[in-house]
C-alpha cells in the first residue's frame, strides 16, 4: 500500500519553442488505500500523469514522492506498482498463467508460492478455466480480467488503471465497474483509475481529479464536484446531461436581485444575496442541474420558467425534455420523471429551485462563491 | 450464377497466366537438367532421354560440394551476424528514434543504390585490410548489404503494440534488456525470422560480391555457376542441374518458414 504525492510535477515534450507541456505543475496527495480517478477529456494529461507514476514517463520537473520517498528517478520496475493498460497489454506468447507467473518469477518467488497466488487470484476473478489458454484465445471480458489478474497476483503497493474499461461493451462495463470497486475494498490497495467516462467516475471513485489542458481543475469526493463544481468546464463535464449554462445578467428587483436571461428570471434567494450582490449589473453564468428543474414549485425558493418543448428522450425511468426558453432564450435540459405527458413544440413551465443555482464569473469561468 | 462462373474463370486463367510465368522457367531448366546439351537446344522442345547423369557430371567434375560449402557458410555466417545487430539497429530506430531521419535515408539510401557503385570501394578497403580477400571478405560485404535491409524490414515489427507489452514487462518488474529479451524479441519473433530468411536468400544469390572479392577458393555457387559459362560456351546441361541444386536449400526451407514469412511480414500491418 502507498500514498503517492506530486509536487509541481510536469512532463514536457521537446525543447524550447516548439516544447509542449502535457501536465503544468501539478500538486496532488492521494493517500493510501485511496480509490483515485483522473478524469478528463482526450489530451488533458491524465493518462500523462498515470505513466509519470508508473515511470514510463520521466518527470521534466518538480517531485514524485510514493510513501514519501523521491522516485523521479526510480526505475519502474522497482517502484512496485501495477499497471493495467487500456489494451490489455498481455504477453501474447504466454498462456494466463505465464503472464501472471511473469512478474513474480523476475522477483524470484518461490514456484509454489507462484501456483498458490495464482490459484488464488484466478478463484477470485473467475478465471481459472482459462490459465492454460493463450491470450489470443480469450474474449475482451476475460482479457481484461486476466489484465487484473496479472496486477493483482504480483500484490503491489498500488495499482495504476489506464482506461481498462474502455474497450468492454455497456454491459461488461458495467459489471467490471461493481467488481472493481469491491475489489479495492476487499484489498484497500491505492488505486489509481484513469477515465474519460464520467459515470466510472463518479461511481468508482473515493475523490475524482479532474484535469484539463495539462492542470488540475478541480479535486474532491465526487458527490462534493458534482454538487459544487469549481467552474464552468466542470460543470459541464460531469453528468450527461450536463448542468445547463446560460449567459446572464445579475440585475437588482426590488429589494432583493435576480439573475435575468431571455425568457428566464430567477430571483437570487436571501442567503446568496450578500455573495453575488458585488455582480449586480454585471454579465454571469446561470449554471442550474436538469435534474434541479421541476413541473411543479419544489424548494423554498422556486422560480417560474416559461418555454416549449424541443426534443423529448423517453429513457425509461425518466425522460429528458429538452426545451427552450422564451423571447429567443437559451436551450435547456430537464431530468424529469417517466410519467409526464410531453409532446414537442408544447408550451409548458417548469420551476428551477433557485437555492440550488450555481453562478460563475464569464471572464474567470470560476464559480462565484456564496 | 453464370456471371459469376465467368468471373471465377478469368480469374483463374489470369492467376493460372501468372503462374505459368513463375514455373515456366524453372520446368524450363527441370527439363534441360536431365537431358543433353543437344537435345536441351532443340525446338520444339523435347524430352529426349532422361537421366540423373548432368547431376552427376556436376558432383563429381566440378567443384560443386566447395561452391555449396562456401555459399551456406557465407550466408549462414552473414544472416547469424547481420539478424541480431538488424533487430537491435531496427528496435533503437523505433523506440528511441536514434539517428532520427538522417539514419533512416542512410538505411534506405543504401538500398537504392546500385551494387556496382559499392564494389570497387569496397574492394580497396578489402585489398587494403587483407593481402587476398577471400570468404571472409564476402561475408563482411554481405552483413554490409543484408544488415540495413534487414533493419528495415523489422523497424515495423516494434510498433506501439510491442511498446505497450514491454511497458507492462518493465512494471511486472523487468529490466529494459529483460523486457527485450523475454517479450518483445519472442512476440516480433515470426517477423525476425521472416527477415533473416530474406536475408539469407539475398546472400545465398548474392553473385557481384562474391566475383569481385572472392578468389578461386572462395567460390560461392552463384559465381560457381557463372563459370560454367566459358569462352567455349555454356555447358547447359550441368548448369541447369548445378542451379536446381543451387535452389534446393531455398526449397527446402521455404515450406518450413513460410508461415513465418507470411506471419512475419505482415507483422504491423494487421492488428
Amino acid at each position: 500500500m502507498a500514498s503517492i504525492q506530486l509536487n509541481s510535477v510536469s512532463r514536457i515534450y521537446g525543447q524550447g519553442a516548439s516544447a509542449v507541456h502535457a501536465v503544468k505543475g501539478i500538486d496532488l496527495q492521494i493517500e493510501d488505500g485511496e480509490f483515485m480517478i483522473f478524469l478528463g477529456p482526450s489530451g488533458c494529461g491524465k493518462s500523462t500523469t498515470l505513466r509519470m507514476i508508473a515511470g514510463l514517463e520521466p518527470v521534466s520537473q518538480g517531485d514524485l514522492l510514493i510513501d514519501g520517498q523521491r522516485v523521479n528517478d526510480v526505475d519502474p520496475a522497482e517502484r512496485d506498482l501495477a499497471i493495467v493498460f487500456q489494451n490489455y497489454a498481455l504477453y501474447p506468447h504466454m498462456s494466463v498463467r505465464q503472464n501472471m507467473a511473469f512478474g513474480l518469477k523476475l522477483r524470484g518467488t518461490p514456484g509454489p508460492e507462484i501456483e498458490s497466488r495464482i490459484a488464488g487470484v484466478a478463484e477470485t476473478l473467475g478465471i481459472r478455466p482459462l490459465l492454460d489458454r493463450k491470450p489470443s484465445q480469450l474474449s475482451g471480458g476475460q482479457r481484461q480480467r486476466v489484465a487484473l489478474g496479472r496486477a493483482l497476483v504480483r500484490e503491489p503497493r498500488a495499482f495504476l488503471l489506464d482506461e481498462p474499461l474502455s474497450n468492454l461493451d455497456a454491459k461488461l462495463r458495467s459489471v467490471m465497474r461493481t467488481e472493481l470497486i469491491k475489489l479495492h475494498r476487499k484489498l484497500g490497495t491505492t488505486m489509481i483509475h484513469v477515465t474519460h467516462d464520467q459515470v466510472e467516475a463518479m461511481t468508482m471513485g473515493t475523490r475524482i481529479c479532474i484535469m484539463r489542458g495539462g492542470e488540475i481543475v478541480q479535486v474532491g469526493k465526487p458527490q462534493d464536484v458534482y454538487r459544487d463544481p469549481a467552474d464552468t468546464f466542470v460543470a459541464g463535464f460531469l453528468a450527461t446531461p450536463p448542468m445547463n449554462l446560460i449567459p446572464a445578467r445579475i440585475e437588482a428587483a426590488g429589494e432583493g436581485l435576480a439573475v435575468i436571461a431571455p425568457g428566464l428570471s430567477v430571483p437570487v434567494p436571501e442567503a446568496y444575496r450578500a455573495a453575488y450582490a458585488p455582480y449586480t449589473g454585471r454579465e454571469v453564468i446561470l449554471g442550474i442541474r436538469p435534474e434541479d428543474l421541476f413541473e411543479t414549485p419544489e424548494g423554498a425558493a422556486p422560480a417560474a420558467i416559461d418555454c416549449s418543448i424541443e426534443t423529448v428522450e423517453a429513457l425509461g425511468p425518466e425522460t429528458i425534455l429538452n426545451v427552450k426558453l422564451g423571447q429567443g432564450g437559451s436551450e435547456l435540459a430537464a431530468r424529469l420523471p417517466a410519467e409526464g405527458d410531453w409532446e414537442v413544440a408544447r408550451q409548458i413551465r417548469l420551476f428551477a429551485d433557485s437555492l440550488r443555482m450555481h453562478l460563475f464569473d464569464p471572464e474567470t469561468t470560476r464559480k462565484i462563491a456564496r | 450464377m453464370k456471371v459469376a462462373r465467368l468471373d471465377g474463370l478469368v480469374r483463374h486463367l489470369i492467376l493460372a497466366g501468372f503462374s505459368a510465368s513463375i514455373a515456366l522457367p524453372l520446368l524450363w531448366v527441370l527439363r534441360v537438367s536431365l537431358t543433353d546439351k543437344l537435345t536441351a537446344y532443340r525446338l520444339p522442345p523435347e524430352i529426349g532421354q532422361i537421366g540423373l547423369h548432368n547431376f552427376v557430371e556436376v558432383l563429381t567434375q566440378y567443384d560443386f560440394t566447395r561452391w555449396f560449402g562456401n555459399s551456406v557458410f557465407v550466408a549462414v555466417l552473414a544472416t547469424a551476424i547481420s539478424l541480431p545487430a538488424a533487430a537491435m539497429m531496427a528496435y533503437a530506430t523505433a523506440r528511441y528514434r536514434t539517428g532520427g531521419w538522417p539514419l533512416m535515408m542512410m538505411v534506405l539510401s543504401s538500398q537504392m543504390i546500385p551494387p556496382i557503385v559499392l564494389v570497387l570501394p569496397m574492394f580497396l578497403v578489402f585489398t587494403t585490410l587483407m593481402p587476398v580477400p577471400g570468404i571472409i571478405a564476402i561475408t563482411i560485404a554481405h552483413v554490409a548489404i543484408n544488415l540495413p535491409f534487414m533493419a528495415w524490414i523489422m523497424i515495423s515489427f516494434f510498433d506501439e503494440d510491442t511498446r505497450s507489452l514491454e511497458e507492462a514487462a518493465r512494471c511486472d518488474g523487468a529490466t529494459r534488456w529483460q523486457a527485450f529479451t523475454r517479450v518483445t524479441i519472442p512476440v516480433a519473433m515470426p517477423g525476425i525470422i521472416a527477415a533473416g530468411l530474406l536475408g539469407f536468400i539475398l546472400s545465398w544469390n548474392e553473385f557481384l560480391y562474391a566475383l569481385i572479392l572472392g578468389n578461386h577458393s572462395s567460390q560461392t555457387l552463384a559465381v560457381g555457376l557463372a563459370s560454367l559459362e566459358t569462352h567455349a560456351g555454356v555447358n547447359i546441361a550441368p548448369l541447369a542441374a548445378a542451379t536446381l541444386l543451387a535452389l534446393a536449400p531455398v526449397l527446402i526451407l521455404l515450406p518450413f518458414l513460410q508461415k513465418y514469412l507470411i506471419k512475419g511480414l505482415s507483422l504491423g500491418a494487421l492488428k
